[in-house]
């Protein structure tokens, strides 16, 4: 049985379906990746999990069901959630934004503050700034960091490098990759940057157009020829 | 959200000042103070609903109208004591609230103004023709026992009331609630996300808006002894109430409260120049060219005002 198992899942807005019939496992400690251009439903997958969209199918994390919870629930049975950094609260400083996700895990709000202080001391440093002054790596930076206060076992990490520069993909890369060694955390990303997907993730999802494609380790998807041009760039 | 000892100060400052006001100005002056208390307290409380959440409400008249006419009713029609009356009336408010609160659990932005401005023309309509043997129908009530009497005393009971209302408020607002309260405003869906039941939420800023709207609208009728359906549920009061939460500061309490004051006063000293509805269109100008200017109102303008003064003052230094 593998940590987060999704069968069978089909995603709605209203009428309209925007996932259909997907499977993906996570293992425990894995880092997962879904790559897909725009409009192909990886956002959606991770508001799925969450709760936010009406689905179909099913959504396990260690064997509970996490399909008809609420949000909230859902956070409780510890998954957080970094969505990309333009869902931050704009005119709330770093720290207020790092409290709204402290609701759920509030007796370890101190703790849970030192670990993301300690994984990005710039936050510290800035905590009284608010997030629209902030630059886009600090922002998603924020973003991350808000998750973290939920104290989750599975982090949902969306598009955490739309429009950053290369070096600060890089620092984010680096910091998913600490967080995954450090404490064990199993994270799935999305993604329209494969070739920063596949640098980071064991195990990687093609989505098209709310399908899943193909799936497979980042040595065997970059085998393949037609996916290569389609979305590696080689 | 911390407390810092300069607000504390600054709160204090302006107690003080406030309490020694009428030693220095003349009885008209207080009379104008306390509408200006009042509408502050109305400003406050649309503040707290949609300031905050970003639910904008059109029908705040319709809860102040609740709160107003069950005090007035049960202590002019009943002979219920004030003392009764006015929790009563806040009570009868904050059940009005949750009805306001239904069209927000489907319906949001524009539709949601629509539906409350629909709640105020309804309860407009209503108290004229039902029961207008207990509401007066459409001239209203007169003679309801007021509070106490006299300019001075009036003033120190609004101010009270606005200030324990503000200060209130301005604790809750540093707290958790008023935080999520704040990010709900913002992004509705991210909160959501971050595992906050935006429901419950809501349900807390439509209570707390509709208990301060009730207990404002119910001593603001015991303090003028009268109650009439064309002024309380007005076009004008309601925008004037929109204005100078928006004019002064939305998401903040002093900013409701600068934007009070600043409103009442500019349409007083307006009105023997332009004694008829021409008043508005000179506040309605200087509101147009201030949101152009600095969208977050007058207390923001005040803030970086402060802040410039502070950075020229650390740049003269040794």
């Amino acid at each position: 049985m593998a940590f987060l198992e999704i069968e069978g899942l089909s995603a709605y807005y209203g009428k309209a379906r925007a996932l259909h019939n997907v499977d993906i496992a996570v293992e425990k400690g894995e880092i997962v990746a879904v790559v897909g251009a725009n409009g192909a439903g990886k956002s959606t997958l991770l508001d799925s999990i969450m709760g936010l969209t009406a689905i179909k199918g099913d959504i396990r994390l260690g064997g509970e069901s996490l399909a008809g919870l609420s949000s909230r629930a859902i956070v409780e049975q510890g998954v957080g959630y970094a969505p990309e950094r333009f869902n931050l609260f704009p005119y709330m400083s770093v720290f207020d934004n790092l409290m709204v996700g402290a609701f759920t895990a509030r007796d370890e709000a101190d703790r849970n503050l030192q670990h993301v202080f300690d994984l990005f001391p710039r936050l510290a440093e800035r905590r009284s700034q608010e997030t629209y002054t902030q630059s886009g790596g600090e922002r998603q930076m924020v973003s991350l960091g808000r998750a973290l206060m939920t104290g989750p076992r599975l982090l949902l990490v969306d598009e955490p490098t739309i429009g950053l520069a290369p070096k600060v993909c890089h620092d984010i890369a680096e910091s998913l990759r600490r967080l995954n060694g450090e404490t064990g955390l199993t994270i799935v990303i999305t993604e329209q940057n494969a070739n920063f997907a596949m640098s980071l993730a064991s195990h990687l999802h093609i989505l098209e157009t709310g399908e899943l494609k193909m799936s497979g380790t980042a040595d065997e998807l970059g085998s393949d020829e037609e996916l290569n041009k389609a979305y590696f760039g080689h | 959200m911390g407390i810092r000892w300069q607000h504390i100060a600054l709160w204090i400052a302006f107690i003080v000042v406030m309490l020694a006001l009428p030693e220095f100005v003349s009885k008209g002056t207080l009379r104008t103070i306390i509408f200006a208390n009042f509408l502050a307290i109305f400003a406050i409380s649309w503040d707290v609903l949609s300031g905050r959440t970003g639910y904008i409400s059109f029908g705040h008249p319709f809860l102040i109208g609740i709160g107003a006419y069950t005090s007035a009713i049960l202590s002019y029609r009943f002979g219920f004591p004030v003392a009764a009356s006015i929790p009563l009336a806040v009570v009868a408010t904050m059940i009005g609230g949750t009805l306001f609160f239904l069209p927000a659990l489907r319906i949001r932005g524009s539709y949601f103004a629509l539906v409350t401005l629909a709640f105020m023309e309804l309860m407009y309509q209503l108290v004229q023709v039902i029961r207008p043997d207990l509401t007066g129908g459409t001239r209203g009530m007169s003679g309801i026992e007021t509070i106490t009497r006299g300019a001075v005393n009036n003033y120190y009971l609004s101010f009270s009331l606005m200030v324990i209302i503000a200060l209130a408020m301005w604790l809750v607002m540093k707290t958790r609630l008023g935080t999520a309260l704040s990010a709900i405003g913002m992004n509705e869906e991210s909160v959501r996300g971050s595992g906050l039941d935006t429901t419950k939420l809501k349900l807390a800023a439509f209570m707390i808006a509709a208990f301060i709207a009730g207990l404002g609208g119910a001593f603001y009728v015991h303090y003028l002894g009268s109650i009439a359906p064309r002024a309380l549920f007005d076009i004008n009061f309601l925008f004037t109430i929109i204005v100078a939460a928006l004019i002064g500061g939305a998401s903040t309490i002093i900013g409701p409260m600068i934007g009070a004051f600043f409103l009442t006063f500019l349409l007083e000293y307006l009105r023997p120049v332009l004694p008829g509805a021409e008043r508005y269109f000179i506040y309605g100008g200087i509101a147009l060219i201030l949101y152009m200017y600095q969208p977050k109102g007058i207390y923001e303008v005040a803030k970086q005002g402060w802040g410039r003064l502070r950075a020229v003052r650390a740049g003269a230094g040794p």
